[in-house]
């Protein structure tokens, strides 16, 4: 697959970048960390060096007082002020301060002192190397005392990036110049040092996340590729396939569910369907043996025409059976495929009742069976030919499971902007255990054929129903007749 | 022989009656499930046709029932042809399984076999002295020239010569040769055994007094 449209790897990507920068931006953090303790350290040292020097420079009165360069005093510039001149040359540092400015130590601490004048005063045995060494140095200053000029043979441009030398140069108030440097090498080392610690750390770093992340990746699309699979497995014919919810939890859980209710649901619409089919074919079965039967035994011996008429008629009855259940499927295959679309005309609900109630009135009669039909004029639309089949089938039905001499009701009423049709008959009943499964295909009460019923009535009935938006419903008891009613969109 | 038909399709009930009675059987009908596991159970057939799908009670409970107390052959009738159900079939305990539509020579054939095979008998054609008897055709010989029988005479000849070399009593040919349409007359047996003697030979049917009737 395409490195870009990879989750797994876009995951990946992603996850490693902003790794990166989080490591890169630590290290940093760290370097910048220790850089400023190094050097406050380092600063730390310079400055107290140059209190030792101050000192030496102007030694404090014994008994204390303010010497020249402790600020300003309280009441304007003493008598003495400003104090003579040093020689030049002049000075020299107290042994016991030697040791700050040993030239074995590595940061090789140096001082140089320049007078008023510019001239050098003093310095330490290390200045010179220092100085001409050319390194590059940040100058540390203070703020309201900016260097003096810098003897020339001493150049030290001051420079941002790559300093090996720090120097803190100050101007006494009383006029010196006190330059104390030291080289820096060391703390870059000790940097450097850092950075290659945190580079080597980060990169191992980085590797072990992005292989967890691999890992972590890997493990939360196997739910995903989980799903792919079964879903494969289910396309390629196996309906009975579900998702393994067990190992798919969470948010891929809720996915997985409703792929199995699909799949579900898509399982037994084919096994509907199936279902279907081999229930026709059945139900086709018994008529054409009983032509055949028949046919073979008529044609076995000679027969006289009273025999063969009795013969032909068993063989028309039966064919008549088959010819109602073939139109009846197909009936049922044309609204399942929805090619017709439904014709949408006004028509009298009412009307087409009376009309329906009047054509089955001779089947009613043959049992003494009342019919009474509550048909007040009511407008819908829909197909009224096919809604007149409904009426019809549940007219019929009502007739064949009443007892002899029971009754049929028919009523219409209307509620809030639907039609609700009634049909209520004294009858057996329906056992609650057939209840909800009457309007399936092929579903009689009574399981043989006896009664010339295919069992397609009501799924027609409830497919045509459906088809213009409405609802058809039952209700019944075991011996106590049943009503079914019809919901219709005005 | 007397078949019980058991057929809820009122013309393919007689249909196939009319053709089993042509074919020389007794037969019996029923048109549910009740009425004919009632007579199966009370009655004596050599075999039984059974529809699967019935009112009242249907073919599967009619076949466990009757096993418990009988062997009669069932051969099942039925418009459902999956293999489940035909395993069904045959191990609740039918004999054979035949799916509608169906051709009448054919069921006529398998019933034959039923026949033969409950009687123990292995082969369709019988030689008994100089009668020979060729149940799949439904002709006989006498030193090889056919002999014309009537459809009862020569259902007596083949109930006798299945059950050759035991004694068949009265009431068991009744029971086997005449079916529930008949009008039961004792003499009518003795008409017809007479007949066959006198086609195919006075001691081809010898008479037990006092216990019936044999084939040696």
């Amino acid at each position: 697959m395409n490195l870009f449209k990879s989750i797994k790897w876009r995951l990946q990507i992603w996850y490693g970048l902003i790794l990166m920068v989080v490591l890169v931006a630590l290290g940093y953090t760290a370097c910048a960390l220790q850089r400023n303790l190094l050097f406050n350290r380092v600063d730390g040292e310079l400055q107290r060096r140059f209190s030792v020097l101050a000192d030496a420079l102007h030694p404090h009165p014994p008994g204390g007082g303010r010497r020249p360069f402790d600020g300003p005093p309280p009441d304007g510039m003493p008598d003495d002020f400003p104090p003579p001149d040093h020689e030049p040359g002049g000075f020299e540092l107290p042994p016991q301060d030697e040791a700050l400015f040993d030239p074995n130590e590595p940061h090789h601490f140096y001082f140089v002192i320049l007078g008023r004048d510019g001239k050098e005063i003093g310095s330490s045995t290390n200045a010179d190397a220092a100085l001409n060494s050319k390194v590059s140095t940040e100058v540390l200053e203070q703020e309201n005392a900016p260097p003096r000029i810098i003897p020339d043979r001493r150049s030290m441009p001051p420079s941002f990036y790559s300093n090996q030398g720090r120097v803190l140069a100050r101007v006494l108030p009383s006029g010196e110049t006190v330059w104390v440097g030291c080289s820096i090498v060391p703390e870059l080392n000790a940097l450097q040092n850092t950075m290659f610690w945190l580079v080597g750390a980060g990169m191992i770093i980085l590797l072990f996340g992005l292989a967890g992340g691999w890992w972590i990746s890997s493990r939360a699309i196997r739910p995903v590729e989980n799903i792919s699979a079964t879903a494969v497995r289910i396309s390629a014919g196996d309906l009975s396939q579900r998702i393994n919810v067990a190992e798919t939890e969470s948010e891929l859980g809720r996915l997985a569910a409703v792929l199995n209710s699909t799949f579900a649901r898509l399982e037994s619409a084919f096994a509907q369907q199936k279902q279907f089919a081999s229930d026709a074919a059945h139900e086709l079965r018994t008529p054409v043996s009983v032509i055949l039967t028949q046919a073979q035994t008529a044609l076995a011996r000679e027969r006289d025409a009273k025999d063969y008429r009795q013969t032909v008629e068993a063989c028309q009855r039966a064919a008549q059976r088959m010819r109602k259940l073939i139109s009846a499927l197909l009936e049922l295959a044309r609204l399942d495929a929805g090619q017709e679309p439904l014709k949408r005309l006004s028509f009298d609900l009412g009307k087409t009742i009376t009309e329906c109630v009047e054509l089955v009135r001779p089947l009613a009669d043959e049992r003494g069976i009342r019919m009474s039909a509550d048909a007040a004029p009511l407008e819908i639309t829909g197909d009224a030919e096919k809604l007149s089949l409904v009426v019809t089938n549940l007219l019929t039905n009502a007739i064949e499971y009443n007892h002899d001499g029971g009754e049929v009701k028919v009523a219409t009423h209307r509620e809030d902007n639907m039609a609700v049709l009634t049909v209520s008959d004294t009858g057996r009943g329906i056992p609650p255990e057939d209840l909800p499964r009457v309007f399936e295909r092929f579903y009689r009460a009574d399981r043989s054929r006896s009664s010339g019923n295919a069992g397609l009535g009501l799924a027609i009935s409830k497919a045509i129903v459906s088809a213009h938006g409405g609802t058809i419903e039952v209700a019944s008891e075991e011996h106590a007749g049943a009503v079914f009613t019809v919901r219709l969109p005005v | 022989m007397r078949i019980l038909i058991v057929e809820d399709e009122p013309d393919l009930l007689s249909g196939l009656a009319q053709a089993l009675r042509e074919e020389g059987y007794a037969v019996d009908t029923a048109n549910d499930g009740e009425d004919g596991f009632y007579k199966a159970e009370n009655y004596e057939y050599d075999a039984i046709v059974l529809d699967v799908m019935l009112p009242k009670l249907d073919g599967w409970q009619i076949l466990g029932r009757l096993r418990k107390i009988k062997k009669t052959p069932v051969l099942m009738l039925t418009a459902r042809d999956q293999s489940r159900d035909r395993v069904r079939g045959l191990d609740t305990g039918a004999d054979d399984y035949v799916v509608k539509p169906f051709d009448l020579p054919e069921l006529f054939a398998r019933l034959r076999a039923l026949i033969r095979r409950s009687k123990n008998k292995g082969t369709n054609v019988f030689q008994i002295g100089e009668v020979k008897i060729d149940m799949a055709a439904r002709n006989v010989f006498l030193k090889g020239a056919p002999i014309e029988l009537t459809a009862r005479e020569y259902s007596l000849v083949e109930f006798l010569a299945l059950h050759c070399g035991e004694v068949v009593t009265r009431t068991q040919l009744y029971e086997h040769l005449f079916d529930e349409n008949d009008d039961t007359f004792s003499n009518l047996l003795d008409v017809h055994v007479s007949n066959v003697r006198k086609k195919l030979g006075a001691d081809f049917i010898v008479t037990r007094r006092g216990h019936g009737y044999s084939i040696e």
